[in-house]
């Protein structure tokens, strides 16, 4: 494509660039090739190129940033189409990063967008250290457990337990519903991490299985009858395949009978997809909105040319317009971005005794997990060939595998359990060896 | 906008799926029967254009003569650089094709002209009217225009001014549903017109209204004393716009000192320049704005809405003779 001088269309964001103010961080340097500073050396990572994700990619573009990454494991589907515009109906079935990094980069002179094909966890955390700056366009709590758990992890604390600047990784994340969002500023150390605010959230609707069982009320409750017992009673073996049509209008029928019986009115198949899927309602807007409150922050936290959100902003459009910046406070004690779970062992206690502590262990009560230390391996699950490399440090000390030192800080990754759901954990903690002395300092030097 | 007895085709169904979700079949039916006019593509109007035409309104007519510069790349998404590089079509012409890709549904159309010439009947056309970079004298008439009109059409202006912007809406006499808790009740707004709320005194507006609202005025009246197309301004104008504030703030009662310096220097600076971010925050608001009207669900916006990038706030203003002080 003909690089075609278009200088004027970054007027604006230079002018954002090289203009002091009153409302700018203490490290701001206002100079005119700020932007080009920004496209040459800052590297953005954007995680999911769905609703957020399309919307994020455009605003990050145009704003002048010029490296970046885009993850996203799904393929594009038609009711996606209503808001992911980079989409087109001859595009579904492709990769959503594939389609949107091509996309942009047709629109936008200069950037330069490559795309991931895949999960967020196949990812070595190598791949994430890269990155200046880690913006969110994600729709589970899981996945912004995981990545919040993998930026903070960075982190690392000086003697006094200040974070130290250099391992700070930003974060900015969205997430949207209908027509409610958010946009939240993570500066690990500083402001809250998403395990420190992980309490926002309302319990997660689980319907108790009696009601389902014996005392169905609502036309939800006569379809989750269908999908969660019924299915496994008639179909004993085979798995529910949730995009299957077949398995859908059966679960709807099923239903719809169920519901019949019981005096229940509203059961539609449109209302069964949307509880079995749990399918989120979404529309364009708001995803614009909130995506391009996060860019806004992304350009802020890598220039330091405005004061960035702090920390926590709700947009409502349902009952009128609303919009409200909360700042909330760290858990100084978070088991995520806290300075680490502290675990106090005997030096003789081996590797292999100390994952095996780690399943029963309140704070951590991690199943099968991969030990790391300073990038190093010092023993990991899977695959196999690394388990097989790593085995042998099973039976050595892991005072002695940490380099005899009083403490330090190991990072782990397994599996741990959240009300009753089983997901991938990765966390930090601060190994501390009892009746060894802090060292050289500690010495009587008389 | 009746709710049409036709149904949604299944190809509708399922790609509007997801937002169905959240307004219903019946939002949807009168959405696709509603005729949008945009009048000046900005980068805050194309954004508005991209959302609505993702929701999937009847039409979206296009007016913009102007030919594409590299200034007006900015902030616009929707012309690509071969288009640019390779052209002498107006900037409505090739916005027009990228939204028909983004929903091949919506009729799409390309009006030329000058929207404050147009005479009424052109506006009969359309239930609601959006426009950007105009003086506030036009916006004036055209919102006149539209009110003279039998049949309601819903008047928005939006503009960006670099990192802050500011919507106006006009529903004229406005009923609609509200749902309040398991009741629905029948809810009554009426809204004043730009030149009326504009004729409101501002010592008679409450202390909190912000700031912008004032000097987005004292901005319009220095652009019309020195007869300036609307954003062409830069800082060197900061000392004939501080007269126009002294004068303007003392015809309404306001202290000066209300209106900072630094503020009046950040609207002059911005000129033309629109933050493409800010642009997507107020395009995604005044898109919100436009489906509530054409469904008739959801409380609308009353009747200013202001977005300040510096803090990440937005604010709504009631302007009209019921926020009044002393009403």
């Amino acid at each position: 494509m003909a690089e075609v001088a278009t200088e004027g269309r970054w007027k604006d964001v230079d002018r954002l660039l090289s203009r002091h103010g009153n409302l700018v961080s203490a490290e701001f340097d206002p100079r005119p090739n700020l932007r080009e500073d920004i496209g040459e050396y800052v590297k953005v990572l954007v995680v999911g190129a769905g609703g957020l994700g399309c919307e994020l990619l455009k605003d990050l573009a145009l704003s002048g940033f010029k490296n970046i990454d885009v993850i996203d494991m799904d393929t594009i589907e038609v009711s996606n189409l209503n808001r992911q515009f980079l989409f087109r109906l001859q595009d579904v079935g492709k990769s959503k990063a594939e389609v949107a990094a091509k996309r942009v980069m047709e629109r936008v002179s200069g950037v330069n967008i490559v795309p991931h094909f895949g999960r967020i966890e196949d990812k070595e955390l190598d791949f994430y250290s890269n990155f200046d700056i880690i913006v969110l366009g994600l729709d589970s709590i899981e996945a912004r457990s995981y990545i919040n758990s993998v930026a903070c992890g960075f982190l690392e604390y000086d003697a006094d337990d200040n974070a130290l600047l250099e391992t700070v990784k930003p974060m900015v994340d969205g997430g949207t519903e209908g027509f409610k969002g958010h946009a939240r500023v993570i500066m690990p150390g500083t402001t809250p991490c998403f395990e420190c605010n992980i309490w926002l959230f309302p319990p997660q609707v689980k319907f108790p299985l009696c009601t389902l069982a014996e005392t169905p009320r609502t036309p939800a409750h006569c379809i989750e009858y269908a999908h969660l017992i019924k299915w496994d009673e008639a179909h004993s073996g085979k798995a529910f395949d949730a995009d299957n049509p077949d398995h859908m209008l059966w679960v709807y029928k099923e239903a719809l009978k169920r519901a019949e019986l019981f005096g229940i009115s509203g059961v539609t198949y449109s209302l069964t997809q949307g509880v079995v899927k749990n399918i989120i309602p979404a529309i364009a807007s708001t995803n614009a909105i909130v995506s391009a409150a996060c860019a806004l922050e992304a350009l802020k936290i890598v220039s330091g040319c405005s004061k960035t959100l702090s920390n926590y902003m709700t947009y409502n459009g349902q009952e009128g317009t609303h919009i409200k910046v909360t700042d909330f406070f760290r858990e100084t004690d978070c088991l995520v971005c806290g300075p680490g779970t502290l675990i106090e062992i005997e030096p003789s206690v081996t590797l292999a005794e100390f994952i095996e502590k780690l399943e029963k262990h309140p704070d951590v009560l991690m199943s099968k997990a991969s030990v790391t230390h300073r990038g190093n391996n010092l023993y990991m699950q899977a695959p196999p060939v690394l388990e097989e490399m790593t085995r042998s440090n099973l039976n050595l000390a892991l005072y002695d595998l940490l380099g005899k030192v009083a403490k330090d800080t190991v990072h782990v990754s397994g599996m741990t359990e959240k009300n009753g759901k089983r997901s991938s954990s990765l966390r930090k903690l601060r190994v501390s060896f009892k009746g060894v002395s802090a060292g050289p300092t500690d010495m009587d030097t008389r | 906008m009746e709710g049409g007895e036709e149904e949604l085709t299944a190809h509708e169904t399922a790609l509007y799926d997801r937002q169905i979700r959240v307004w219903g079949v019946d939002a949807q039916k009168r959405l696709s029967k509603a005729h949008v006019l945009v009048s000046g593509l900005t980068g805050a109007t194309v954004e508005f254009c991209k959302n609505i035409v993702l929701a999937g309104v009847g039409s979206l007519a296009l007016m913009d003569d102007r030919l594409v510069t590299e200034e007006v790349l900015g902030a616009n998404f929707l012309i690509s650089l071969d288009e640019y590089a390779n052209s002498n079509k107006t900037v409505a012409e090739l916005c027009s094709q990228s939204l028909r890709d983004f929903n091949p549904m919506v009729g799409v159309s390309v009006l030329s002209g000058e929207l404050s010439q147009m005479d009424g009947e052109f506006f009969d056309k359309f239930d609601v009217v959006v426009v950007c970079s105009f003086s506030f004298q036009n916006k004036i008439l055209i919102n006149e225009r539209c009110r003279k009109r039998q049949k309601r059409i819903a008047f928005y202006t939006i503009d960006c001014k670099d990192s802050c912007g500011e919507i106006f809406v006009d529903l004229q006499n406005y009923t609609y549903m509200q749902k309040k808790g398991d009741e629905t009740v029948e809810r009554q707004l009426s809204y004043p017109s730009l030149e009326e709320a504009n004729s409101i005194p501002w010592r008679d507006l409450p202390r909190k209204v912000t700031k912008l609202y004032f000097a987005m005025r004292v901005l319009d009246k220095f652009e019309l004393l020195e007869g300036r197309k609307p954003g062409e301004t830069s800082l060197a104008d900061f000392e004939s716009i501080s007269i126009v504030r002294k004068d303007v703030c003392e015809a309404q009662g306001l202290k000066e000192s209300h209106l900072a310096d630094s503020l009046l220097e950040r609207l002059l600076a911005a000129g033309k320049m629109e933050h493409p971010a800010v642009c997507a925050i107020l395009g995604g608001i005044l898109g919100q704005e436009v489906i509530k009207a054409i469904s008739g669900k959801g409380d609308p916006l009353k009747n200013f809405f202001y977005f300040d990038a510096a803090d990440g706030k937005g604010v709504i203003e009631d302007i009209s003779v019921h926020s009044t002080v002393t009403a």
